[in-house]
């Protein structure tokens, strides 16, 4: 069993850093929030299910791909904004997994 | 009224929120099924949905949708005959960040259905448009503003607060445009230049489908 180091106010550790990383990547999808949050896929795409059934998350199929942000629409978005950037504040290590994630695009067919 | 696989949406959508306030359940309708009452079943989304109000049980709502022949499935609410379903997504009933909503009541057969104003369910389009960039749902706010009388002024001012002034200004270029392709009844010139203020929330132009959802009749001026 892991010792809990950190709270979590969204209902459990992998809800709360889920909504963590979002704020800090503002889109994703299960299987990145999978390597940042280091979480099996199964267990991020129930935590985005049930967020999702909050409405504080809302995600769109882009292809075959379910890409998922905070949702832009919640009655009380700038408030949880604040609130999340805060909790990223105290999770040092999920900043610093999101901070290696390479985003930016890269030119079709130029080599790794 | 019985429900049948011939009903509207709009039919079914009002029905179900009349039969819940005959429960004591007070349940506001609103999306794509308040977008089609409001456009007279020109749009037909796959399902109605509510916004609960208040603390319901959920065995309270199960009966009372099992007296129309709904029966829930996971999140859901289903009916063997109807092809739409219901349900009901989290509160408080708000519009982007506007949690100040004044639901309407209209009257239908077997008693009064709570829904969206037609200038809230204008605006509950244009937030799918402002915050995803989704054109459907403007192209269905300009189709409720060609339908029904909104009030403009008030959805500038939310646009603002939203930060969408130039969303507000892509919507008005959309509504002139259709405006255009489908101009209004003549006017007489003695009824003076057109209004959009809340008053005109009264004034809809389908008078048929007005009587048939329950709102009072046109006001003339």
């Amino acid at each position: 069993m892991v010792v809990k180091t950190l709270s979590s106010p969204f209902g459990g550790l992998v809800r709360t850093r889920t909504m963590i990383a979002l704020r800090l990547l503002g889109s994703s999808f299960p299987r990145e929030l999978s390597r940042v949050l280091v979480t099996p896929v199964s267990a991020v795409s129930r935590a985005l299910a049930g967020l999702e059934r909050d409405a504080l998350v809302a995600g769109r199929l882009v292809g075959r791909t379910r890409v998922c942000t905070l949702n832009p629409a919640y009655f009380a978005k700038h408030q949880l904004d604040a609130y999340l950037s805060r909790l990223a504040d105290a999770d040092h290590e999920l900043r610093e997994q999101t901070d290696r994630l390479r985003r930016r695009p890269r030119r079709a067919g130029k080599p790794l | 009224m019985r429900l049948t696989a011939k009903s509207t949406l709009a039919d079914i959508a009002l029905t179900v929120g009349a039969r819940l306030q005959r429960h004591g359940i007070t349940a506001v309708l609103t999306g794509g099924a308040c977008v089609s009452v409001y456009t007279d079943g020109s749009y037909v989304s796959k399902d109605a949905d509510y916004v609960l109000q208040g603390t319901i049980r959920q065995s309270d709502l199960d009966t009372a949708l099992a007296a129309l022949g709904f029966a829930r499935r996971g999140d859901r609410y289903v009916h063997a005959v109807v092809p739409f379903y219901l349900e009901f997504p989290p509160g408080p009933l708000a519009i982007g960040t506007d949690i100040d909503i004044q639901p309407v009541e209209v009257t239908v057969a077997g008693g009064s259905a709570l829904l969206l104003s037609p200038t809230d369910s204008c605006r509950d389009r244009l937030a799918a448009f402002y915050h995803w960039q989704d054109r459907q749902s403007l192209s269905l706010a300009v189709a409720i503003a060609r339908h029904q009388a909104i009030d403009l002024a008030v959805i500038r001012e939310w646009s603002r607060d939203e930060g969408s002034g130039a969303g507000y200004e892509e919507f008005l270029r959309e509504l002139r445009r259709d405006r255009r392709a489908n101009p209004p009844e003549r006017r007489s010139r003695r009824a003076g230049p057109r209004k959009t203020t809340a008053s005109r929330e009264d004034t809809v132009v389908g008078r048929q489908h007005r009587r048939r959802i329950g709102l009072p009749p046109h006001r003339r001026r």
